[in-house]
């Protein structure tokens, strides 16, 4: 392995620049889990027909995407509610989320009095709240979007108050002898500095987001997937709520790639984290 | 207070800094005086941990001494880096990683509010003095660690500062490089008019670098000898094959590891004989 490169060593005065990554996806990584999939349709195929996976539990595939293509406007309607509640929720809570630890990295108090609580929200069920959300705000878009908005919020305010103060005191002694101020400070060093550990609290609640969204339909809503997953459930229509939990975790896959995207058309421009 | 004599120069007068945690007190630095002109090279040469840099660091209103003055340009290290007026160039190259080499040479100019059009002629005029001309548009991470640290004498120079403090510039690079940047310096320093104040722990550096050597011992620091270096402004890589050059070499190396310097505790603690 050429494991030493001339210009990483520090050494050289003169150095190539190094080559940035690529965006190809070799053929090589797609193959084998799509070939697995594949193979996993097939398996249950052959079980469900077999009658060996009882319909009652799982329906087989071919029923699933009939049930695609019958209740298709359905689907698309309850999905759309839920889109929009995840949304939501997850710009509100994230955006409140960077202010407010912009703000409280101005202030040492504010943060010293805040940051214990945020951490023990962690413990927290927010779910749990949902019925008390409901009685404030009337059942619908409001209760879900606040319980989708709470559940987002802590992990990016948490990841910003530490990635806010993650940049090398070396950099701030520079700031300091150019006279910045305080906001030159935030702007140049720590912002970008922070953007790392911004992403990786937005990955996490990417998936976090429709889950809120779905399970505070259970209670707060009458529509949504999570409202249909329940109603299907009772009525024991296997195919539609199959079919609610497909389109659920591919929107999911869809926010969190989208995530993804930005981060690496950004990361030129940020810091690079090691530790996440 | 005296007259203060040396008006456009720096001085360091009686300076002393001791660090108390407890118990312990540490003397840093006890009685160090140091008077640089105007438009003088002068450097601190001495052992890791003999205070060097605490020195240049309180120059730079980094850290504030704890006893005795020090004056840059008539002032105090706070009127001067409020006024701009010195420009720091450290060991570690404080080149954001997010920001291309022209970005990150723009900081200071930034910083002080020079509008885009002027800052991006300035930052150029300097890159291209530092001969990094080509390299505007790469990121710190594509250069090598010598072509950093051109890039952060570019970024000091680009505020046309009247004094220069640098902290082991080339301490991180290897001899052959750091020998080669140490002339690229010479011939820079001979274009400005700038106050040079530079810590190093390499002799040779300081011959090259400097009208005035000041040499400094440990525990507790203190300025210990001074070696004026006779070869004026016009001096050349020629400097090196100088017979006058061995003889600063060995007057700098007798006086920095010759007669053992009389042992003084540094770390005074006052409980060590009442818990015996």
């Amino acid at each position: 392995m050429s494991s030493i490169t001339v210009a990483d060593a520090g050494s050289a005065e003169d150095t190539g620049r190094s080559e940035t990554p690529g965006f190809r996806l070799p053929l090589g990584l797609i193959l084998p889990p799509v070939l697995f999939t594949v193979a996993l349709i097939a398996i249950w195929a052959a079980l469900s027909a077999a009658g060996i996976i009882p319909r009652y539990i799982l329906p087989s595939p071919e029923a699933i995407f009939n049930e695609f293509i019958k209740n298709y406007s359905v689907l698309t309607k309850h999905a759309l509610y839920t889109i929009s509640e995840a949304l939501a929720g997850f710009v509100i809570g994230n955006c409140a989320a960077v202010l407010m630890a912009i703000v409280f990295s101005y202030s040492g108090l504010l943060k010293d009095a805040f940051y214990p609580f945020a951490l023990i929200s962690r413990a927290i069920p927010i779910i749990a709240f949902t019925p008390l959300l409901v009685i404030v705000l009337g059942r619908g878009l409001p209760p879900v979007i606040a319980v989708v908005s709470i559940s987002v919020y802590f992990p990016a305010f948490l990841n910003m108050i530490r990635g806010l103060a993650s940049a090398d005191v070396d950099y701030h002694e520079m700031m300091h002898t150019l006279s910045a101020s305080r906001w030159q400070r935030l702007r140049i060093v720590d912002w970008p500095a922070s953007i790392p550990y911004l992403f990786a609290a937005l990955k996490v609640s990417a998936s976090a987001a429709f889950i809120g969204a779905i399970v505070a339909e259970w209670i707060g809503a009458n529509k949504g997937l999570g409202y249909l997953v329940v109603i299907s459930g009772q009525y024991f229509k296997l195919p539609t709520l199959w079919a609610a939990i497909i389109v659920a975790a591919g929107l999911t896959l869809i926010l969190l790639a989208i995530v993804v995207l930005v981060e690496r058309m950004l990361h030129r421009w940020t810091a690079t984290a090691t530790d996440l | 207070m005296v007259a203060i004599s040396s008006e456009g120069g720096m001085s360091i007068r009686d300076v002393g800094m001791v660090y108390r945690r407890g118990e312990q007190v540490t003397t840093a630095l006890v009685g160090c005086n140091l008077e640089i002109p105007a438009g003088n090279w002068a450097s601190l040469i001495g052992a890791s941990g003999c205070g060097k840099s605490t020195l240049l660091r309180i120059l730079a209103d980094i850290v504030k001494p704890t006893s005795g003055t020090a004056l840059i340009g008539g002032v105090s290290p706070a009127e001067a880096r409020a006024a701009r007026t010195y420009a720091l160039v450290s060991q570690q190259s404080t080149m954001l990683p997010w920001r291309k080499i022209l970005a990150n040479v723009e900081l200071g100019l930034e910083v002080a509010g020079v509008d885009k059009a002027d800052r991006r002629r300035r930052a150029e005029e300097a890159i291209e003095l530092v001969g990094l001309k080509g390299f505007e548009q790469a990121f710190p991470s594509e250069l090598s660690g010598g072509m950093r640290q051109r890039a952060a004498i570019a970024r000091a120079l680009t505020l046309k500062p009247r004094f220069l403090l640098m902290d082991e510039p080339f301490g991180a690079l290897d001899e052959i490089t750091r020998e080669k940047l140490n002339f690229e310096l010479l011939r820079i320093l001979k274009e400005t008019s700038a106050t040079l104040l530079l810590v190093t722990h390499s002799i040779s550096e300081a011959i090259i670098l400097s009208d005035t050597v000041a040499v400094m011992s440990p525990r507790p620091g203190r300025i210990s000898h001074r070696v004026e270096i006779g070869f004026g402004h016009d001096r050349t890589a020629d400097m090196r094959d100088d017979p006058q050059f061995a003889a600063y070499e060995a007057e700098l190396r007798h006086a920095l590891h010759g007669p053992a310097p009389t042992a003084r505790p540094a770390v005074h603690t006052a409980s060590t004989y009442a818990t015996a």
